[in-house]
């Protein structure tokens, strides 16, 4: 045991306790968390600096705004509708198109309009939110997928987390649903990580359930040596995110739309630590040289240059 | 960074060295017991006086125990009858007096004092002022003959010596020297004791001698604390002080442990205008609670302990903190299971908290009473969920359930067992009320297996800070020594800032171990 600590602390892999000692509490001014906690709120400051995000469709904060909910829903090809305080894609509601009077879910379920707003009503009495304060509900474009990743996803969207520190992109990953996640992209819950190589964005091995694995377990496909098509936008919307937020240590999770390129989804002050083993490196000494080097970076563009030259 | 990583540091060994050096002052010091069981013999300690009046005035004075060396006794009792009674502080020594008076006593009377002890032992130390050494003094100033002999021993003692101290050991013995009927002492010693070859009088020649080489000595009285009787002996010996220690020379044999009731070499009791006087001094041994002594621990020391404690608050006040300081022991093993072991559970002190409801229903009845409300509850929350209630009025029917199922289980076990019947009204139902919404969301969210995998997570972090909790040397430690509290306090400010990997990450990251 002693052995398999001394190993891992050698390969510079850290647990939660040091990422939130040395990097969220120490990089992530209370004050600014609210911008990446309140999702409309990161919608309006990405979209001020210029990086694009899914189209907001409408904001339910009471139950009066829930009478205009016809007009928002009113898109054929469905929408998003999900809590501005949720975390770890909790309550999050995809609907693909209206089917008979109601609508069809992603997952293929059918809801009609009374399931509906009794989901936006759990929302806004804050079962999603941390700590169980009222929340809103945010009704958004429903992101069409690139296909570029369709052969190695189940169901769900496939998704792109880059950790950004101090706006140095330092790791990223592209996680990718699975029948056992339920469609979902979320690690925890059995979706894939597959590590990105930081100067191309060419995936490398992968891993499910902390285990490194070289196919996905449902398509079979291997998911080694994919390239991520608008790489360099991805590495330049994660800089942004640091002048827009001023937080030091966050995860940018992006999507990629088929029609409109990458697109900011969330950002996260606390992202999870698993991406060491998708990337099969651990981050104490890539964040530690990207601390050193990107102290006198100035633009995002700079940062970028410095994130692909860490390797 | 650096910084505040230090001032941590610096923060966390400061309130564990408070905490320490409080409870180790208490423990060490002032003999607070470090076991809940812990006894210890506490004498009484009487003098009883008897004598026929003879119808004139009649003055008795006794010597009671002599306030000393951080000596005290709350506990002190006088029977006088019709007497007068004052109490008199010697000048220039710790000795004090009762005297007793009376105008005209006739027929039998009885005066008594009584005290309660711990007494002392061989490494009791003196008094601080003893340890200044004091001038030389040759005695018997007025009998030029017994002046010439003293001075001759004394010179004869000092030869034979290499220092003050084997000085002292040659005093003592030629002082206390035996001789067969037929022997005779050296000239000098039989004319310095005189007829007077009593254990006092040879007392009184080796301070004498001690005293004529600067060396403070001094005889204390007193009793042996080794057998309780209605008639204890009075017994003597002799504490000096010299070269930097302590002595005491006990010519009756050295006790374990004795009581100094006055010094010098008067006797116990002078009395005038009575016939016979009986004098008893009794020792009654008794087992009482050894932290009960220490907290009547005398002094600025003691008041100093009592400060740390909570003796001095009212009984329920007392029963209430109790419970209360035994709570930071469950947190700080919450904080180490979390982020040294990794444990998942719902909720961040949930576990705590269910443990302390524990108390009320003792660990396996918990368990089962706990698991069982668990589950109806989430058996009503998932009908509830088809309903599509809001959020409050949800939780509040759950709770509503919980107390009715809680109802329910009670009658139907008070036939059967009284005692789970009565605790499980204890049970805090807000408590359950949240565990089961918890539950119920990683249920839905994640999956049944991370629910019950949670759920049991939480059960076990309860039943071990129930266990660590409940545990009588953890109450009493805790209760006995508040300060430890700093301590707590201090290894969670120092638990606070670790970096390290979790055990469960140990496990999470074994494939980067390579």
């Amino acid at each position: 045991m002693l052995k398999t600590y001394q190993a891992l602390r050698r390969n510079g892999v850290i647990g939660i306790n040091e990422r939130n000692v040395r990097f969220v509490n120490a990089l992530n001014e209370r004050k600014f968390l609210i911008r990446v906690d309140d999702k409309e709120l990161t919608k309006e400051l990405a979209n001020a600096a210029d990086i694009p995000t899914p189209t907001l469709y409408g904001v339910i904060k009471n139950a009066r705004d829930m009478k205009r909910l016809p007009e928002f829903i009113g898109h054929a090809d469905g929408f998003v509708i999900k809590p501005a305080m949720g975390s770890q894609g909790k309550g999050i509601i995809v609907v693909e198109s209206p089917l008979k009077g109601g609508w069809r879910l992603a997952s293929g379920r059918r809801v009609d309009m009374e399931a509906m707003t009794y989901q936006i009503n759990n929302m806004l009495s804050g079962m999603y939110s941390l700590g169980g304060q009222p929340d809103k509900a945010l009704i958004e474009y429903r992101v069409k997928f690139d296909d570029v990743f369709g052969q190695v996803s189940y169901k769900g969207v496939p998704d792109i987390r880059v950790i950004v520190l101090k706006g140095v992109p330092v790791f990223a990953m592209l996680r990718l649903p699975t029948s056992e996640s339920d469609g979902k992209a979320n690690l925890h819950k059995g979706g894939v990580g597959v590590g990105l190589d930081l100067a191309t964005g060419i995936t490398q091995r992968a891993m499910q359930f902390d285990q490194l694995i070289d196919i996905h377990p449902d398509t079979a496909h291997p998911l080694e040596g994919i390239q991520t098509p608008y790489w360099d936008e991805i590495l330049l919307m994660a800089a942004k995110s640091y002048d827009v937020t001023g937080l030091g240590y966050v995860g940018v999770d992006v999507v990629l739309d088929r029609e409109r390129g990458p697109l900011l989804l969330e950002l996260n002050a606390r992202p999870g630590i698993s991406i060491q083993i998708a990337n099969r490196k651990g981050l104490r000494f890539v964040l530690d040289k990207a601390e050193a080097l990107g102290r006198n970076a100035k633009t995002p563009e700079e940062r970028v240059a410095i994130a692909k030259s860490l390797g | 960074m650096k910084i505040r990583i230090r001032h941590a540091t610096i923060l966390g060994l400061a309130l564990i060295a408070v905490g320490a050096v409080v409870f180790l002052i208490k423990s060490a010091v002032l003999q607070y017991p470090l076991r809940p069981d812990a006894r210890a013999l506490l004498w009484d300690f009487e003098i009883y006086l008897e004598f026929e009046g003879r119808n004139a005035p009649a003055r008795i004075e006794a010597y009671i125990p002599a306030r000393d060396v951080e000596r005290a006794f709350p506990h002190e009792e006088f029977y006088s009858g019709s007497f007068g009674l004052s109490l008199i502080n010697e000048a220039r020594s710790p000795n004090r007096q009762a005297v007793w008076t009376y105008r005209y006593p006739d027929s039998k009377k009885v005066l008594r004092y009584a005290t309660q002890t711990l007494g002392e032992t061989v490494s009791t130390p003196l008094p601080l002022a003893f340890r200044e050494s004091e001038p030389q003094v040759i005695p018997f100033e007025a009998d030029p003959v017994k002046r010439q002999a003293f001075i001759v021993w004394s010179g004869n003692l000092r030869q034979r010596s290499a220092d003050a101290r084997s000085f002292a050991t040659l005093a003592l013995q030629s002082a206390f020297e035996t001789r067969a009927d037929n022997e005779q002492y050296a000239d000098e010693v039989a004319a310095l004791l005189g007829d007077d070859t009593s254990v006092q009088g040879r007392l009184l020649l080796a301070q004498q001698l001690l005293q004529s080489q600067g060396v403070p000595a001094r005889i204390a009285n007193g009793v042996y604390l080794s057998d309780a009787r209605r008639r204890v002996e009075t017994r003597h010996w002799l504490e000096y002080h010299v070269d930097g220690e302590d002595f005491r020379y006990f010519p009756e044999g050295t006790p374990d442990r004795f009581f100094t009731v006055w010094y010098g070499p008067r006797p116990l009791v002078n009395a005038a205008g009575v016939d016979d006087l009986d004098i008893q001094v009794a020792l009654r041994s008794r087992e009482t609670s050894a932290a009960a002594i220490a907290e009547n621990a005398p002094g600025r020391l003691g008041d100093f302990g009592r400060s740390f404690g909570f003796a001095n608050l009212p009984l329920t006040t007392q029963l209430v903190f109790q419970v209360l300081v035994t709570i930071p022991v469950g947190i700080t093993i919450l904080v180490f299971l979390r982020q040294f072991i990794g444990f998942k559970t719902l909720g961040t002190f949930m576990p705590v908290l269910i443990g302390i409801a524990f108390r009320e229903t003792a660990l396996l009845n918990g368990i089962l009473l706990f698991s069982l409300l668990i589950a109806l509850g989430l058996t009503l929350r998932f009908y509830l969920e088809r309903l599509h209630l809001l959020l409050v009025p949800r939780l509040a029917v759950v709770l509503i359930f919980i107390v009715l199922a809680m109802a329910g289980i009670t009658l139907a076990l008070t036939g059967a067992n009284q005692a789970i019947g009565l605790s499980i009204s204890l049970f805090p139902m807000v408590i359950l009320t949240m565990t089961i919404e918890r539950m119920s969301i990683v249920w839905e969210e994640s999956s049944a297996g991370e629910a019950i995998k949670q759920g049991a997570g939480s059960l076990a972090v309860a039943a071990i800070t129930y266990l660590a909790m409940t545990n009588a040397m953890v109450e009493y430690l805790m209760y006995q020594f508040p300060e430890l509290l700093f301590v707590l306090m201090g290894s969670c400010v120092l638990m606070g800032r670790f970096t390290g990997l979790r055990l469960s990450e140990l496990w999470r990251f074994r494939a980067l171990a390579g």
